[in-house]
C-alpha cells in the first residue's frame, strides 16, 4: 500500500510537471492554431538561465528563478514576434516545423553552455527537511514535487481567474474564437500572441525547474522529460485545457506506477521490458488512446467542409 | 523538331523522365564530373559526396510521404535505423553478444529496405486514422520509441555509447573490404563504396521521377491536396497512404544500410529527435514535393560541414579558438536555415532554382 501511495504521489507530481508545459502548449495551439515543438526546450532553457545567474554568477537563488521565469516569458514572446508572427495564416504543418526549428536552435545554444557535466540549479530544497523531503507514514514526499503539484495547482487557479475577469483573458478568449472577428472588435491580436507565449514561457520555466531542480540536475538530455508532456496534450485534445491537466495525470500516473511496478511484473512474468520502460510507457498510451479517439479525450472533433 | 525543345507531340515525351536536351545534356555532364571527381576526392570528402548520395536517397523516402502524400512523417530518421540495424545484423560480423551473420549483400541490401517498409505498413493504419498535427506526434512518439528499443536490444545494437560494427562488404562471395584489384588497378574501399551510392542513388531518383508521373503519383498529390475529394473519387485512403509509408520507409531502410558502413561503426544513440528532424529539414530546405528538391537538400546539407570546416582553414583558426564546436555551428545554421527558408521561400532550394532558370530561359524578357 505504501509503495502505491508512493506510486501514486509522484506520478501526480510529474503530471503536475507535464501539466505546467501542456497548458502552454494548449494556450498556444488555441490563441493561433500553432503546436510548439519549442516548449521543451524553452523549459530547459529557462532551467539554464536559473544555473547560469544562481551557480554562476552567485545571484541569491529566488531572485534568479523570478528573473530567469521572467526572461524565458520574455525569450518566448520575442521568438513569437520574430520567427512566428511572418507565419500567420501559413499551413498548421509548416508552422510546427518551424517549431522544430526553433527547438534546434535553443538546444545548441543550451547544448553548448552545459557542455559534458551537469550543471546544478543552486536551489536550497535539498536542505529542507530530511534530505529535501518529508515522511509522512512512511511515504517520501519531496519537497520538489510539493512545489510543483503547489505551482501546477496554483497556476490552474490563476489562468481560470485571469480568463474569467480580466480585460485580457476576455480578449485572450475572442481571439481563440475567431481571429479576424476580433481584430475587427478592436482586440489588438498581436499582442494576444506575445502574451500567450510569455505565460507559456513562465510556464515551461517553472516546469523546467521542477525537471532539472533538487537531486535531478540539468543535463543535454534534461528536455526529453519536458517532451513527455506532448503525449499528454495529444490525449487530452490539442484544444483543451482540462484535456491538458488530465492527460498530464494521466501520463504522470503510468509514468509513476510503471516505474515502481515494472520490477515486480518483469519478475513475476518473466518478461523483460528494458530499462527505463516507464519513459516509454506515455507514448504507448497515446498510440492506444488517439486510436480510440483521434482528438484526444476532450478535444473538439474536427469538422471539415467538403 | 530540333530547336525547339518546348514543343511537344506527344504526351509520353512530355512526361518522360528527362524530357528537355538540356536536361539530358546536363545529367549527363553532372554524372561524368562526379564520377571523374571521385578519383581525386580527398577521404574527407569522398566520405561527404557518398554521404550526400545517400541522405539524398532517404530525402527522397521522407519527400514521397510527406511532399508527395502530404503525411507527416517525424519518423524517418527510425525507420534509417531499422535499415542500419538489419544490415548490420545480417552483413556484420557477429561476436560473442552481438548478432552478426556475414551474409552476402545480396540478401542484406534488399532486407534493409523490405524490413522497414513492413514496419511502415504496419503502422499505416495510424496514419488513416489521423491527419494533419495528431499524426506528426504519433511519429514522434515512434521515434522515442525506436530510440529506446535501439538502446535497449544489446544483442542487435551494442547498447547506447557502445554500438556495433556496421555491414561487411560482400558481394557474390567477393570481399570489398580492404579495396578490389581489377588488373593493375586498384580501387579503394571509400570509392567502392561511393561508386555503389551512386548506383542506388541513380536507381532510387528513377525511382521517385517514375512514382511521380505515374497513377499511384497521382494519387498522392490527390491525398495531399484535399483528402476527402480524393477520396470521393475514388481514390482508396488507405492503400495509398499505406503504400506512401511503405515505399517511404523502404527508401529509408536502404539508404540507412549503407550510409554508416563507410565510417564502419555506428551507436543507437545516433537515431534520436534530432537526427529524424534533419530528414524533415533536408526536404523543406530542398523543396518539398519534388523530385530535385531534395537532392538539392541533401547535398546542401552533407557538404555544409566541408565547406566550414574549408572556410575555418581558410581563416587560419583551429576548433579551439572559436566558442563553438563545429558541429554545433552546423547545427545552428540548420535550424536557421530552416525557419528561414519556411518564412521567405516555403518552396525550398528548388524554388530559387526555379525563378533563375526561368529568368535565363526568358531573357531577356522578364517573363
Amino acid at each position: 500500500m505504501t509503495i502505491f501511495l508512493q506510486a501514486s504521489f509522484e506520478g501526480l507530481a510529474l503530471g503536475a510537471v507535464y501539466s505546467l508545459v501542456a497548458i502552454g502548449l494548449v494556450l498556444i495551439y488555441k490563441a493561433m492554431d500553432v503546436l510548439s515543438f519549442a516548449q521543451p526546450a524553452l523549459a530547459v532553457v529557462g532551467a539554464g538561465i536559473i544555473s547560469a545567474l544562481a551557480v554562476d554568477r552567485g545571484i541569491n537563488f529566488w531572485l534568479a528563478f523570478i528573473v530567469a521565469l521572467i526572461a524565458t516569458g520574455i525569450i518566448g514572446a520575442l521568438s513569437e514576434r520574430i520567427f512566428l508572427r511572418p507565419m500567420v495564416g501559413e499551413p498548421v504543418f509548416s508552422v510546427a516545423i518551424l517549431t522544430l526549428g526553433l527547438d534546434v536552435l535553443y538546444r545548441t545554444i543550451l547544448d553548448n553552455w552545459i557542455g559534458v557535466n551537469p550543471r546544478y540549479m543552486g536551489d536550497p530544497i535539498f536542505s529542507w527537511g530530511e534530505f529535501g523531503s518529508i515522511n509522512a507514514g512512511g511515504v517520501i514526499l519531496k519537497f520538489q514535487e510539493l512545489g510543483a503539484l503547489m505551482t501546477a495547482v496554483l497556476s490552474v487557479i490563476f489562468l481560470g481567474y485571469f480568463f474569467k475577469v480580466s480585460k485580457y483573458g476576455l480578449a485572450m478568449r475572442a481571439t481563440s474564437f475567431d481571429q479576424e472577428t476580433s481584430l475587427a472588435q478592436g482586440i489588438n491580436v498581436g499582442r494576444i500572441f506575445g502574451l500567450v507565449w510569455f505565460i507559456a514561457g513562465i510556464l515551461a520555466a517553472f516546469a523546467g525547474f521542477f525537471i532539472t531542480g533538487g537531486f535531478n540536475l540539468l543535463t543535454q538530455a534534461s528536455f526529453i522529460s519536458a517532451f513527455r508532456a506532448l503525449p499528454a496534450v495529444v490525449i487530452g485534445g490539442l484544444d483543451s485545457i482540462p484535456g491538458a491537466i488530465v492527460g498530464s495525470i494521466i501520463i504522470g500516473l503510468t509514468q509513476g506506477y510503471v516505474a515502481y511496478y515494472q520490477f515486480p511484473f518483469e519478475s513475476f512474468t518473466g518478461i523483460n521490458l528494458g530499462n527505463g520502460f516507464s519513459l516509454l510507457a506515455p507514448y504507448l498510451i497515446m498510440f492506444v488512446i488517439l486510436i480510440v479517439k483521434p482528438d484526444g479525450l476532450f478535444g473538439t472533433e474536427e469538422v471539415e467542409r467538403v | 523538331m530540333r530547336g525547339r525543345p518546348n514543343l511537344y507531340t506527344d504526351y509520353r515525351k512530355e512526361t518522360a523522365i528527362l524530357n528537355t536536351t538540356t536536361q539530358k545534356v546536363w545529367a549527363f555532364i553532372g554524372l561524368i564530373l562526379l564520377i571523374i571527381s571521385s578519383f581525386f576526392f580527398s577521404q574527407y570528402w569522398m566520405y561527404l559526396v557518398t554521404t550526400a548520395l545517400l541522405t539524398a536517397v532517404a530525402a527522397w523516402g521522407l519527400n514521397i510521404v510527406s511532399g508527395f502524400a502530404g503525411q507527416i512523417s517525424l519518423a524517418h530518421g527510425a525507420f534509417i535505423g531499422i535499415g542500419t540495424y538489419v544490415s548490420a545484423v545480417l552483413g556484420g560480423v557477429g561476436s560473442s553478444y552481438i548478432r552478426g551473420y556475414e551474409l552476402d549483400m545480396m540478401i542484406w541490401l534488399p532486407l534493409a529496405g523490405i524490413v522497414p517498409a513492413i514496419i511502415g505498413l504496419i503502422i499505416s493504419p495510424l496514419a488513416v486514422r489521423l491527419k494533419g498535427l495528431n499524426l506528426g506526434l504519433v511519429t514522434l512518439g515512434l521515434v522515442f520509441i525506436a530510440s529506446y528499443i535501439f538502446s535497449n536490444w544489446n544483442s542487435v545494437t551494442g547498447g547506447s555509447g557502445i554500438g556495433r560494427k556496421t555491414a561487411k562488404l560482400k558481394i557474390f562471395g567477393i570481399d570489398f573490404n580492404d579495396g578490389f584489384h581489377a588488373g593493375s588497378y586498384h580501387i579503394e574501399k571509400d570509392q567502392f563504396i561511393f561508386f555503389l551510392s551512386l548506383i542506388l542513388f541513380i536507381f532510387a531518383g528513377i525511382g521517385v521521377k517514375n512514382l511521380m508521373r505515374s497513377k499511384i503519383g497521382r494519387a498522392y498529390a490527390a491525398i495531399r491536396d484535399r483528402d476527402i475529394a480524393a477520396e470521393a473519387i475514388g481514390i482508396n485512403l488507405y492503400r495509398f497512404k499505406a503504400s506512401a509509408f511503405a515505399l517511404s520507409s523502404f527508401y529509408a531502410g536502404v539508404a540507412g544500410s549503407l550510409i554508416f558502413v563507410m565510417s564502419g561503426g555506428v551507436d543507437p544513440t545516433q537515431f534520436n529527435l534530432v537526427y529524424s528532424v534533419t530528414f524533415i529539414a533536408i526536404v523543406i530546405i530542398g523543396g518539398a514535393g519534388t523530385v530535385l528538391g531534395p537532392l538539392f537538400g541533401a547535398a546542401f546539407f552533407s557538404l555544409i560541414p566541408g565547406v566550414i570546416k574549408y572556410f575555418l582553414h581558410l581563416v587560419g583558426s583551429t576548433a579551439d579558438q572559436i566558442p563553438l564546436h563545429p558541429t554545433q555551428i552546423e547545427r545552428l545554421v540548420f535550424g536557421l536555415l530552416l525557419i528561414g527558408f519556411l518564412i521567405f521561400e516555403p518552396r525550398g532550394l528548388w524554388g530559387i532554382w526555379f525563378r533563375l532558370r526561368n529568368y535565363f530561359k526568358a531573357w531577356p524578357f522578364s517573363y
